[in-house]
């Protein structure tokens, strides 16, 4: 389980973590700069709640800016098995003729922009685990697929870029956008809303694409049908004034 | 000799009663094979072991460094030695293990180098085996039953004793332990080398584990005997691969593996041997690097060749493979164990083709390399005379302070007259490999 994390962009404060049974747990942090929380329990069981609340400051410095060592963030260059290109992507960014845009922060927007009115918000269509390739030729998806597609295109074009999870304003599940390094920033790009990220968002992992950064992840011994849910519930607090 | 060759079928029956097996899967069942063993040794001297031991430290030294580097500082990509894409899209590259620094910096602690010698009497290095190479068992208890069936074989003709091999893992194992027992962890009695996992553990005195057996709990790893006590644990040598080593970081539906053991691990609370993270060094496409990497970190020319390869990458690389197609052997980078390997002169026309169209839209999944003319070993075939054969040598190279090379190693041989693919994976046997002490 990922905790959202102060950035240049947000500050998060008051965190209170429940979890079902459990007084003590582990954190860890990842090569992404994820932070995360994990344990184990020995008992028998029948359920298992995490409850996380707090509050974030968002609005912040709007782009983080990149100083780390360049090869540090080198493989996030190279496709994944679930960005891999395949002949519908590659035509697709053919025809994107991104050649004709100078600057990788314009290629970046002209992708997020043609993947908005070309692809088809649909939760019904695709899988967990539905690669970028399949997404496309599908021509429907999530919000997981939308990044994973654009993932895809910004890494064809050599342009660094990585898969994040988090939050938006509202209540529902949680959201997934990208960050691609362009001019020395990551800027934030959400191709399912067509916007870029604002402090309307909060940011909890990043890494190479969803499988790294799945919002919870575990296992159990036992033959039972399992069942999860998520909720996440993000409200406006207006700034507090002295 | 002769006394060998007369109790050959005995050792192969005792091999067969002591589980010298290991196992494949083929069209998705699980079969066991007996490893069939050959009494006619491959014998090395004195002055071509010490050639070969220099050549090896050197090789695998240079690899620990390469391993260090690429999960740290990255100067070789940043000095331009090697292309990041060769780096950040192999499959062994593990983001994960991004700035982890194993116990005492040690990557690979135990290599297997695959060498063959050519009939002009070069050695050259076929591949590197840094994750979890297997093999040593099999010659251990082949010259433990042969020392019982000819003692004096081995006197008199002057071989190097090579039943140290438990006592130089134990060492290795003992240097990186971080406090607590050595654990063997196995994937289970369904592995492939399952009899080498449970001879090692009775050889070293390490606890022989699956990963049920095994807890993480705040970062710190427990065996859970047979009372439910529980035993800290301070290196693991880990006979698991990567991807299944922690569910919680590699892949998802790993069952055979610890959750959280890579935590622990990163933490430096336990010593997992090979560190996880290593395929990036003995990919297919690094292998053309080595020689590079050992200028890059020793400031030393290579003292063992690599076959000569070719990147398909590299476009005057790609011309030649093309022109020369029929006489080059062509391997898939992702590929192991014999598998994905083309042989040029073998493919039909409209195969050919095909495969060209592969090689041009995919080069960086290529290498091609010219045939080595093996250097034939004689095996006692069925009638009892002796055949030639063609064979390679797996050499175990051990690292804890030093590095060392184990005098003898793993002689495999093809039965089929016509193969150059000596895997036991693909039906081949096996051989003692002697030392000389002269």
């Amino acid at each position: 389980m990922f905790l959202p994390q102060d950035t240049s962009r947000q500050t998060i404060s008051g965190l209170s973590i429940h979890i079902s049974d459990k007084e003590d747990y582990c954190v860890s942090e990842d090569n992404f700069g994820n932070k995360k929380l994990y344990g184990l329990i020995e008992g028998t069981h029948d359920r298992f709640n995490v409850t996380i609340s707090g509050e974030a400051q968002t609005g912040l410095d709007i782009f983080e800016e990149y100083t780390a060592n360049p090869s540090a963030y080198a493989f996030l260059k190279a496709q994944t098995p679930l960005t891999a290109a395949g002949d519908c992507i590659r035509k697709y960014h053919r025809n994107l003729e991104l050649e004709k845009i100078a600057g990788d922060y314009d290629k970046a927007l002209c992708m997020m922009n043609t993947l908005h009115y070309t692809f088809t918000y649909d939760t019904e269509a695709t899988e967990v685990h539905e690669t970028a390739e399949n997404a496309l030729a599908l021509g429907r998806g999530v919000c997981q697929d939308y990044a994973h597609i654009m993932l895809s295109l910004l890494r064809m074009e050599g342009i660094p870029a990585r898969y994040v999870v988090g939050m938006t304003l509202g209540e529902g599940a949680s959201h997934a956008w990208v960050e691609a390094l362009c001019n020395g920033y990551w800027y934030g790009f959400d191709p399912t809303d067509n916007k870029l990220v604002n402090a309307d968002y909060i940011r909890v992992s990043c890494g190479r694409d969803s499988s790294d950064c799945a919002v919870i992840r575990g296992n159990f011994y036992g033959c039972v049908t399992q069942r999860q849910t998520e909720k996440v519930t993000v409200s406006e607090k207006e700034q507090e004034h002295d | 000799m002769k006394e060998l060759i007369k109790n050959a079928e005995t050792i192969n029956r005792l091999l067969a009663r002591y589980g010298v097996k290991f196992g494949i899967y083929k069209d998705g069942t699980f079969k066991e094979q007996l490893f069939p063993f050959d009494p006619i040794p491959r014998i090395i001297s004195n002055g071509e072991f010490q050639y070969l031991e220099k050549g090896l430290k050197q090789r695998v030294n240079a690899l620990n460094c390469f391993l260090s580097d690429i999960y740290g500082e990255k100067r070789i990509v940043r000095d331009g030695v090697i292309p990041e894409e060769f780096i950040y899209s192999a499959k062994g590259f593990l983001p994960p293990c991004d700035g982890v620094t194993p116990p005492k910096n040690i990557y690979s602690h135990i290599s297997g180098i695959d060498l063959v010698q050519s009939k002009d009497d070069n050695w050259y290095i076929l591949e590197d085996n840094l994750r979890v190479p297997s093999g040593a068992s099999y010659p251990m208890i082949a010259r433990e039953l042969q020392r019982r069936s000819a003692p004096d074989a081995f006197s008199s003709n002057s071989v190097i004793d090579n039943r140290n091999y438990a006592d130089m893992l134990k060492e290795v194992m003992d240097y990186v332990n971080t406090g607590g027992i050595n654990v063997i962890l196995s994937p289970g009695r369904y592995n492939a080398a399952f009899f080498e996992h449970s001879y090692l553990a009775e050889k070293t005195g390490a606890v022989l584990s699956t990963g049920k057996e095994i807890v993480c709990e705040n970062d710190r790893l427990y065996y859970i005997d047979y009372l439910g006590r529980k035993q800290r644990v301070g290196a693991v040598y880990r006979r698991i691969s990567d991807e299944y080593l922690d569910p919680m970081t590699f892949y998802e539906d790993s069952v055979i593996g610890i959750p959280h053991i890579f935590e622990a691990y990163k933490k430096g609370n336990v010593a997992l041997l090979n560190a996880p993270g290593n395929g990036v060094a003995d990919d297919k496409g690094i292998y053309y690097f080595v020689p590079k990497m050992i200028k890059y970190y020793l400031g030393e020319d290579a003292i063992l060749k690599n076959a000569p390869t070719y990147l398909p990458y590299y476009e005057d690389d790609m011309r030649y493979v093309l022109d020369k197609f029929d006489n080059l052997v062509i391997k898939d980078v992702a590929e192991a164990g014999g598998y994905g390997v083309v042989f040029g002169s073998s493919l039909s026309k409209e195969k050919k083709e095909a495969f060209i169209q592969l090689l041009k839209s995919e080069p960086r999944r290529f290498i091609a390399q010219e045939v080595i003319d093996f250097y034939d070993l004689d095996i006692l075939g069925t009638d009892g005379t002796q055949v030639p054969r063609k064979a390679d040598l797996r050499a175990f190279v051990l690292t804890d302070g030093e590095t060392k090379v184990w005098p003898s190693g793993l002689t495999r041989f093809s039965r089929n007259p016509d193969s150059f693919i000596v895997n036991s994976s693909q039906g081949g046997g096996f051989k003692d490999t002697w030392v000389l002490s002269r």
